[in-house]
């Protein structure tokens, strides 16, 4: 296959929930769109790190029923997942979310992806430079053959690390561990006992047990499963933080990530070692695959002109230049002690300006995702893929309209 | 209010305290019986719980004392406790 050549008017760099919103968005209307990602296939955190729910599709709301928050590409993709796995929105405690299943959801996004004639894919490519030649920006691919190099009118950063403002050297910020959200290390179990709440809780004490007995580590706790929704699979989510536990965790350090890879796979076979061994409906079970890399829930974000806050979140504001809602409630995972959601009075949708995705003084870049211009606490709400479809397509149509 | 570590909980003592230790986040109009797995009691939270419990009185839950009907409610959830501890 050849190198794209000449010049793109857009490339996206990462192709996860924001990045496949904005290329496809981007490429409709006709523009020369390249989408890049690192891995064999698109989705990021959705299938690399098997992240199972799409949250912040739907407004909160106290009467049943889901309702789509932002229509465009996120009620696209949702009426897509729902065709493929023939599961709706759930309503869990006070949102609706919708399970999704990470293998139909690299489908989704392959077909997406090639019903566009102007958008090129390339896979397997890490962005190792950024840089202004004239009227454009030169983009250096890094792959197995070494470095390549295209060009491209516009640029987004849906790197979901503010990829771009580290190779630009600026323009971004990163909160401290351990006030960072801490990643979810989330893997395949097959063949284990049926996931009904009876169960799950007796699951729990097995693992309280386990833990009290040091059978298995004590950051097994607050670990959950949940059913895939094909037959015999669950997947398994545990939060972790850095090697000691409880501080120093940099999600751009790869000595750190490989420490947390390398982890959530041993706590995760104890658990299971400890489980088959102890229960009847769980002496079956396997771990039937790994995640490409863990989930990361924070990391660098962009700085812009605005950055959206927490007690903007909180108090539902509004905008004259929003471009999407975001509906999540602000969802901390800071610390060992389990999610902490906090909600937005009157269960008010957030405004997300078009100004958190132009980065402060750099033109002819946007920014979509989990790392647009947030502070830590409205980031919490922000991060999650309903949201990134979102705040993708409305880079997307800014990049190119 | 000082309370021995032998006391078992009334349901509205327990209330605050599962406030308290950050287990679960409840109204302050929160009923005694009112369902604690809608309030966001799910196998996450029930994890914290029996460690919880177990740093307060002193007594060890057991995935057979895990069960729906136990965890239920503020005062379903008590009794479970004050059986523990009597």
């Amino acid at each position: 296959m050849k190198p794209p050549r000449g010049l793109f008017d857009l490339a996206v760099i990462g192709g996860g929930s924001a990045g496949i919103a904005a290329a496809v968005t981007a490429a409709r209307t006709g523009a020369r769109t390249l989408l890049i990602d690192r891995h064999g296939f698109t989705g990021g955190m959705g299938t690399a790190s098997l992240v199972h729910t799409f949250c912040g599709l739907y407004l909160l709301r106290t009467e049943p029923g889901a309702v789509i928050a932002n229509p465009g590409f996120a009620s696209e993709i949702a009426g897509l997942m729902i065709h493929a796995t023939g599961v709706g929105p759930l309503r869990m405690g006070r949102v609706d979310v919708l399970p999704q299943h990470p293998v139909d959801f690299v489908r989704i996004a392959d077909e997406l992806i090639a019903a566009e004639p102007s958008l090129e894919l390339r896979l397997h490519s890490e962005v190792s430079g950024v840089s202004r030649k004239d009227e454009h920006w030169e983009i250096q691919l890094c792959g197995r053959a070494g470095i390549d190099r295209v060009d491209a009118r516009k640029l987004i950063d849906s790197s979901g690390d503010a990829v771009v403002a580290g190779l630009l050297g600026g323009g971004s910020v990163m909160s401290e561990s351990p006030r960072l959200q801490r990643p979810a290390y989330v893997f395949g179990v097959h063949s284990a006992a049926s996931m009904s709440e009876e169960s799950r809780l007796h699951t729990a004490g097995l693992i309280v047990e386990g833990i009290r007995g040091g059978h298995i580590p004590a950051d097994a706790l607050g670990i959950s499963f949940r059913a895939s929704g094909r037959a015999g699979e669950i997947f398994g989510s545990i939060d972790l933080a850095g090697s000691d536990g409880v501080s120093i965790f940099n999600p751009l350090d790869t000595a750190c990530l490989t420490d947390l890879e390398v982890r959530g796979r041993r706590i995760a076979t104890q658990v299971l070692r400890w489980l088959c061994a102890r229960s009847e409906s769980w002496q079956d079970a396997y771990i039937s695959h790994w995640p490409v890399r863990a989930g990361i829930r924070e990391s660098r974000r962009w700085i812009g002109e605005y950055t959206l806050t927490g007690t903007d979140v909180l108090a539902g504001k509004r905008f004259d230049d929003e471009i999407a809602l975001a509906t999540w409630p602000m969802e901390f995972r800071e610390d060992a002690k389990g999610p902490k959601l906090r909600y937005p009075k009157g269960n008010r949708p957030t405004g997300i300006p078009v100004r958190c995705l132009r980065p402060l003084g750099i033109h002819d870049l946007w920014v979509a995702g989990r790392c647009i211009s947030a502070d830590h606490e409205a980031q919490a709400s922000i991060r999650v893929m309903g949201t990134c479809f979102a705040t993708g397509e409305a880079a997307g149509r800014a990049a190119v309209g | 209010m000082e309370v021995s570590k032998k006391t078992s909980p009334n349901p509205t003592e327990l209330i605050d305290w599962l406030n308290d230790e950050g287990v679960l986040e409840l109204d302050w109009d929160f009923p005694e019986g009112g369902d604690l797995a809608g309030a966001g009691l799910d196998s996450m939270a029930v994890m914290q719980l029996v460690v919880a419990v177990e740093d307060r009185w002193h007594i060890e839950l057991g995935p057979e004392d895990l069960t729906k009907a136990n965890l239920a409610t503020p005062i379903t959830l008590a009794a479970l406790i004050a059986g523990k501890t009597s």
